[in-house]
Parts: C-alpha cells; structure tokens; sequence
C-alpha cells in the first residue's frame, strides 16, 4: 500500500491544493468543519468534524440567478457556475455515504439539480477511516463500515505512524499516480475501529414504520422536542431548502437556502391552513423520511448514524432510542 | 444526588397517587451518561424514570408554554434559574401560579457535557460556563423544597472576563469581535426555542408577510436575527444560561445578555428578571424619574 508518514501529510495536501481547491477538517472555535486548505493551519483529524461536509455540494445559502425588470423588458442572468476541481480530504464513512444519499436526491429519478451536480462533478473524495469511535457513532448499526467508505476515491487508513491510501476508483488511482513521488510503499497494517458503544437494530423498521402514521408513539416522542433545526442543519443529509429572492429597483437574484421540517412555517400554505400544526406531526416526519419515506423510494436509509443529532440536540432527543421505541411499538 | 432523586421520587409518586396534579415535569437519564433529559410522567409507575443530576440542564419553565390543555395541575423541579424562569411566565401570564405545585432543588452547579463526552463516569469534569456565575442557585419560588439551601458560588470568571474585555474594546473591535461570533450562527433557533423568555405566539423571525428576517444565512440577517432577540429577552433573561449552551457553534450569547442584565441593573437598581412575579420588568414599566443616560 502507498502511504505518507503523518507528519508529511501537509506536503501532499499543499501539492494537491495547487492542482485543486482542497477542503480539509479544521477547529474553529471548539466546531470542527471542513473548510479551504490553509498551509499553515493545524488539521482536525481526531474525530468527526460537528458541521458536516454537505454544505460543500449544497451550500446554506446559494444564489441561483440574477435578474432585471424594467418596463416589459426581462433579463436573466445564470450565477456562474462552479467549475473549480476540488477535493474534499478526510471525510468518514457517515458523511461519505450522506452525499450517496444527496446524489439519489439532487441527480437521480429523472432530474438533475444543476446547480449540485456541478459541484458533485468536479469533486474527488478522500476518505478518512475511523479508528476512534464517538459516544455517539452508530455508523456500524446503519450498515456502514467506519473503514471502508462508500463512493470515495481514495480512502485513507491510519497505519499509527503513517497514513495509508487505497484507490478505490480510477480517479483515485490518477491522484495516487499524480503525487507518487511523495508517497511510498509500506508493509504497515492499518489500525482497526474500536467497539462501538452505541449499537440500535433497525432491521423491520421501514416497512413497520408504515403502519405506523397513526401510532401513539408519536406523541410521546415528540414531547420534549423543541422543535429548533438544530438536529437538521447538523445532519449530513436533510436536504430541505427554500426558495426567496431579494429585489432592489429593477434589479433583484433568486437564492435557495436550507430549511427545516421542524420549522412551523415549513409546510404553512397560503391562507395559514398548516398540515403539521404541531410539533408531533413535525418530529413524526422527519423519522418517518429518514427511516421509511426514504427507504421506500430510494432503498437506503437516510440516516448514516453519525451522531450529531444525538451529540448535540438540547433536550436529548435520541434516533437510537425512537429506534427501539418502534421496534417494541405494537401495531395492528 | 441520590437522595434528592430518591424524594423526587417520592414526591411525584404521592402528588400522582394522591391525584393532586396530573403531570410531572422532570428529567431521566438519557443516552449518552453525561445527558440528563425532560421527561413527562403521569402515571405512577413512571416515577422510577425521575433523576437529579450534574447533567440536569434542561430549564423545565419552557414545556409549561405547552401544557396549557393539561386537565389539572402540573407539578415541575426547578433549579434557582429555572425557578426564575417559572416566575417570568407567571409574570407574562403564560401560566398561572394555581397551576404549578414547583418542588425546589437547590442546585450545587452543573457539569460540562461536552467536557464530559469520551471520558468515563467518575472522571474529572469541568463545570458548566453556565453555572459559573450563578447567583440564585436556590430556588425563588416553590411549594416543597428538596434538600438544603446552598450558598451561591463563584466557580469561574469565563463570561465576566469576556465583557470585561469586551468593554475596552473600541466599537470596531467590539463589532468585528460579534461579526465574527454571528457569522458562525446556522440559524438553527434552538438558542431562541430553548428560551423561558421567548413566548411570543408568533416569533417575528417565523413571519413570512411581512418578512422581518431573511432566510439567507449571511452575516447581515444572522446579527439582525441575534440582535433582536437579544435586545428582546432584554430585562427578562432569567440567565439559565440555556441559550449558550444549546448553541452547536459556541457563540458566547450570555456574555451579551449578562452584558445587559448589568447594564439594566445599573440604570434601573439591582433587579435581576423573575425573583418577583409581582413586580413589572424594568423595560416593561415607565417612571418619571427613569434615568434617560443612552439619549
């Protein structure tokens, strides 16, 4: 296997940089993120980045096209698009397979969302495997091996002293090939994963889930949630967004930005009518679409049991434990 | 600990049992071992869940907005900043006193969760930035109170260190110093839907015609949105501190509001929110001889 000695790690990220625009963990602030390469700053590479990586592909907040009206006269500009190659270098296996969830959202079904698939396009993965395992972690339970990601190009392994890379598609071989002269060859084994404190069987879940729209589970639930964004704009892949425009004069630009199914006004219609008045419907379908509406369209969940939710979500609201709560829920 | 959770217990299965009130307000163990959770017990047999830890952060006043259909009372455990905030709804008239039975506990200062996370129970942990400058540890208002009064504590300086930092600074230090805060802001809400003092039926930031706040996250629409909110809560912040620590991206929010509790009190005499649900709040009461030192 080719490999890097860890403390040469910043020679191939300095070389790559030139060739592309590299984004890599950083703490900033006690929040770990992926964020532009930068020479002299110091890598996070102990434990999964809080913020996830999805705002590389799908931004918070992004402009879609400029326009101005004057008159009966209409001008539409497109917002250039993105043509920049990029890497994006460290990222585990949850977040991995979170963006083979966002490619079945933005690529898949017969439409394609431009503005995504630029970026997905022009982007190489590097994968980082995990050897220390948060309190939070449940990748292993949603099938995922901490290891051995989904969809990347390269992935990373920690051999103690040095970083290993394994190429696992032909662009991933072409950047082995490509900055060869800084790596060599190692016998060295890679590390493995620790045990995972946090396990949830979520086998049966989705097809009981189904019958379940009107279980009294919901309620319960439900009850201590907040009903803050907190837990989707954390999670590598909630997907929701809106879309508004600024005008000023004859001129204005359209923008879409995240939004969240915990919101009150998410589904409110014009004229108020609301189909989730309350925040039981809301909790209910933000479980429902990660672990049923999904699974049924697509045929994957859309949790990647990264954790964040559970690690940060005020009021403990626990997926693993709504899990087993399903699990154990009689239904007729 | 233990013996206060074991009477909480107690308490909850006599008020239950005797039907006095037909909920509890409480926390349980959640997952991992350093999160303590809001839980909602009505029936007896329930009552085995309720625990009183250094992980009990949750300030229980804010479910009491949702419980306005309950048939019958509620009872609640507060800290000395949660029972403020019991104070605050009673004083918007959110709730009414003759619907809580509020059981007390004095608070010896809570733990750092994040500090906590990948160390063992039984390992050292920092105590929370919230609890730092606590100055109500006890219990304002209750019906019973669980276990003796403990006298308040300054466990750090963290927050009054940054305002006092803050202060010198000239206004643009000061400014890129917040700039620099809110453009971390995701605009996630849980500072602001973790709040006892934001009841509004309607949040001015959820308003789409008129729409007050833009839904792009930019650094204009996140001070605008962190701004008002805290000049909102201004004269009602109860300084549980909860905003602070829901915050994913640590922005120092209590270094604001303590930065205008200190002000208010300065202007208008020692009056921290919610001792006294009587009285009006310094912001929502007009006197002739009010000092006018900002016009």
């Amino acid at each position: 296997m080719l490999a890097i000695e860890k403390k040469r790690l910043n020679e191939l990220l300095r070389r790559m940089n030139r060739d592309f625009q590299v984004y890599v963990p950083y703490l900033e602030n006690g929040t770990g993120k992926f964020a532009p390469y930068q020479e002299e700053r110091e890598l996070y590479l102990e434990m999964n980045t809080l913020l996830p990586p999805k705002d590389i592909f799908f931004p918070q907040t992004e402009k879609m096209y400029k326009f101005r009206a004057a008159g009966n006269e209409l001008e539409i500009e497109e917002i250039a698009e993105q043509k920049e190659k990029q890497v994006v270098f460290g990222i585990r296996s949850c977040d991995a397979f979170s963006i083979d969830c966002l490619d079945k959202v933005f690529l898949s079904r017969g439409y394609e969302d431009a503005f995504y698939k630029n970026k997905r396009e022009n982007t190489l993965l590097v994968g980082l495997a995990c050897t220390a395992v948060g309190d939070t972690c449940f990748c292993q339970s949603m099938g995922l091996n901490p290891q051995e990601a989904v969809g990347v190009d390269l992935q990373v392994l920690d051999l103690g002293a040095e970083w290993g890379f394994k190429a696992r598609t032909a662009a991933g071989q072409e950047l082995l090939a490509k900055y060869g002269d800084v790596l060599h060859e190692t016998g060295a084994s890679p590390l493995p994963a620790e045990e995972f404190k946090l396990k949830v069987e979520v086998e049966g879940v989705p097809e009981k889930l189904s019958r379940m729209f009107d279980h009294p589970v919901w309620e319960e639930v439900s009850r201590k949630c907040l009903g803050c964004a907190l837990c989707t704009y954390l999670c590598p892949t909630c997907h929701c967004f809106d879309v508004s425009g600024k005008v000023k004069g004859e001129e204005g630009y359209r923008f879409r930005c995240w939004d969240s199914c915990m919101f009150s006004e998410y589904t409110r219609m014009a004229g108020g009518h609301n189909p989730r008045p309350t925040k039981k419907e809301r909790v209910r379908n933000r479980f429902m679409h990660k672990l049923s509406y999904f699974v049924e369209r697509y045929g994957q969940l859309l949790c990647t049991g990264c954790g964040r939710c559970l690690a940060k979500c005020p009021v403990n609201m626990d997926i693993t434990a709504v899990i087993r709560k399903i699990k154990e829920a009689e239904v007729e | 600990m233990k013996e206060i959770t074991q009477k909480m217990r107690d308490t909850a299965r006599e008020l239950l049992s005797s039907g006095q009130v037909a909920l509890v307000l409480g926390w349980e163990k959640g997952y991992p071992w350093y999160k303590s959770a809001p839980t909602f017990i009505d029936k007896v047999e329930d009552v085995e869940r309720l625990v009183f830890d250094e992980f009990c952060h949750n300030n229980l006043s804010k479910y009491l907005l949702d419980l306005a259909a309950v048939d019958g009372k509620v009872a609640l455990f507060v800290k000395g900043c949660d029972s403020r905030g019991v104070n605050r709804l009673i004083q918007d008239n959110q709730v009414k006193r003759e619907q809580l039975y509020i059981i007390g506990i004095p608070c010896p200062g809570l733990k750092d969760p994040d500090d906590a996370a990948g160390k063992n129970w039984g390992d050292e942990i920092n105590g929370a930035v919230k609890c730092q400058d606590c100055r109500f540890p006890n219990p304002v208002v209750y019906d019973l109170l669980l276990g003796e009064k403990v006298p308040a504590v300054e466990r750090g300086r963290e927050t009054r260190e940054l305002i006092e930092r803050l202060e010198k600074m000239k206004p643009d230090e000061r400014y890129e110093f917040w700039a620099g805060q809110f453009n971390r802001c995701i605009r996630c809400y849980a500072c602001r839907n973790i709040c006892p003092a934001c009841n509004c039926r309607e949040c001015v930031f959820d308003r789409a015609v008129p729409e007050w706040l833009g839904k792009a996250n930019n650094l204009v629409e996140n001070q605008f949105m962190q701004l008002t909110r805290a000049i909102h809560v201004a004269g009602r912040c109860i300084e549980c501190g909860e905003c602070e620590r829901a915050c994913p991206v640590n922005i120092p929010l209590m270094a604001l509001n303590r930065k205008i509790i200190n002000d208010i009190e300065e202007l208008f005499g020692e009056e921290p929110a919610g001792l006294d649900p009587e009285k009006k709040t310094p912001l929502g009461r007009f006197e002739l001889d009010d000092p006018e030192k900002f016009m």
